[in-house]
């Protein structure tokens, strides 16, 4: 019994390093979604000269989940939520924080881009779209280091605290 | 009037609806100003909501539903200074400009709003036809002063025209609409009833617009706003001799004072008009009016309500 109660204990704490490490490798993944999303944004604004809610259903076509289910759920709610657009952004951001590796600083820096569309003419949208990818640029390489910092460790740390456990209280 | 009422901010919206109950009917505009009062237009009267005063919020918000959160793609509409919304209403737009090489870029600031609302009046202009018509409509001019209704005349004219009635068979009718007044289009879509076999040429320059229709889209009636300038006269010459009936609007409080404008004094000399609208300055626009035919010979004198 003991020996298996050891396993389990093994078994979880290295799943958490796992999750940990794995949370850590799609963080990057997921900022460069976004990014990927402002730019093909920007096309849509500037060339096809769509509607904001046009072009989030044409954003949500060409990005991979969990950054599509975002702006699956702009385009549903943009009419129906709220009239007031900050809300229908900021409710659906917070969503995206559940579902997504993205970290506090990317939502900051989202939450002040929703507060920018629409409200402006092209130039000024444009200078807000790239503002944002800038922010998240660097966010990017912030994520890219801890991952090359803790990715590897967080994996071995897991079964090794496992470890350590079980020796303490065998 | 939903399309109008949805463009407020909830709160606004609620103390608007009530401050309004029963009066949409006459109301014709809203203005709105940063920090000021609400003030309402009606047909008689006006009156202001001291109570009501619009924040910046408030201007963001309805912005933003006028452009459907998208207001990137109004560069045309912050230019031109005035944007048409569903329902064929015109929300005027001021503040502070920004200009490119001396002209005008676009409204970058935008605090002061006035919403005008649109009221297509169905037949205003039936009472007048029998008179435009004589073996085929004759070319007609319409003068009258701002609010006068010469556009909700024509408007009306255009859809009875391109209707038909059972002694008259309906005809295709060309609008060439230079300040989207007549059809108030969204992209390209007229929001009032012209009638079935109408074209609108929807924001064109009107000379260049005229050629266009007659090239193109083979009207039988051609119906402009609005005329004025020499290249407008030009154009009108060339359609009448095209052979195709021109009704217009222009600009004016008699035909005397016309007749002292180059540009239509060159137009009358032709002849090539058969009837003259004369409105006059009454409390519902386009009900009262003189017609003159080709020799200014009056054809009757009448007040009639609509």
């Amino acid at each position: 019994m003991v020996w298996l109660g050891a396993l389990m204990l093994i078994a979880t704490t290295t799943w958490i390093g796992f999750e940990w490490s794995s949370r850590l490798a799609n963080r990057p993944k997921h900022i460069r979604q976004v990014k990927n999303a402002l730019q093909i944004l920007e096309a849509e604004m500037m060339y096809s000269q769509l509607p904001l809610q046009e072009a989030f259903h044409a954003i949500k076509k060409q990005t991979p989940f969990p950054i599509h289910a975002f702006f699956d759920r702009l385009y549903k709610n943009m009419h129906q939520e709220s009239k007031d657009f900050k809300v229908v952004w900021g409710n659906s951001l917070d969503e995206l924080m559940d579902i997504s590796c993205l970290g506090k600083n990317e939502k900051e820096i989202l939450l002040q881009f929703g507060q920018t569309l629409g409200q402006h003419d092209f130039n000024q949208q444009q200078k807000h779209i790239y503002l944002a990818r800038s922010h998240l640029e660097r966010e990017l390489e912030n994520a890219n280091d801890q991952y090359e910092k803790y990715g590897r460790m967080a994996k071995s740390l897991g079964v090794l605290c496992g470890l350590f456990i079980v020796l303490l209280l065998l | 009037m939903n399309e109008i009422s949805r463009l407020f901010p909830n709160q606004l919206q609620t103390e608007l609806d009530r401050a309004l109950t029963n009066r949409w009917e006459p109301l014709q505009e809203i203005r709105l100003r940063l920090q000021q009062p609400i003030e309402l237009i009606f047909n008689q009267s006006h009156e202001q909501l001291v109570h009501l005063k619009p924040d910046k919020h408030d201007f963001v918000h309805i912005i933003q539903q006028l452009s459907d959160y998208s207001l990137y793609r109004m560069e045309e509409e912050l230019r031109e200074g005035y944007m048409t919304i569903e329902g064929g209403h015109r929300v005027g737009l001021a503040g502070k400009v920004n200009t490119l090489n001396g002209s005008v870029k676009a409204i970058q600031y935008i605090t002061f709003l006035n919403i005008r609302i649109a009221k297509q009046k169905i037949g205003a202009a039936r009472k007048l036809m029998p008179y435009l018509y004589n073996n085929g409509y004759k070319n007609t001019l319409i003068i009258g002063a701002p609010q006068t209704g010469k556009t909700t005349l024509i408007r009306d004219i255009a859809r009875i025209i391109s209707t038909g009635s059972n002694q008259v068979s309906p005809l295709k009718v060309g609008v060439i609409d230079e300040r989207s007044e007549i059809a108030a289009s969204i992209n390209g879509v007229p929001q009032h009833d012209l009638g079935s076999r109408t074209d609108v040429m929807d924001a064109c320059p009107k000379a260049e617009g005229m050629m266009m229709m007659i090239r193109s889209m083979s009207p039988e009636v051609l119906i402009v706003d609005e005329i004025g300038g020499n290249k407008d006269v030009e154009a009108l010459l060339e359609a009448l001799h095209a052979g195709v009936v021109v009704i217009c609007t222009v600009h004016g409080y008699t035909l005397d004072e016309l007749k002292r404008r180059p540009a239509i004094k060159r137009l009358l000399s032709q002849g090539i008009f058969q009837r003259f609208v004369l409105l006059h300055h009454t409390s519902i626009p386009g009900s009262s009016y003189t017609i003159y035919d080709e020799s200014k010979r009056n054809m009757l004198r009448q007040k009639s309500g609509v």
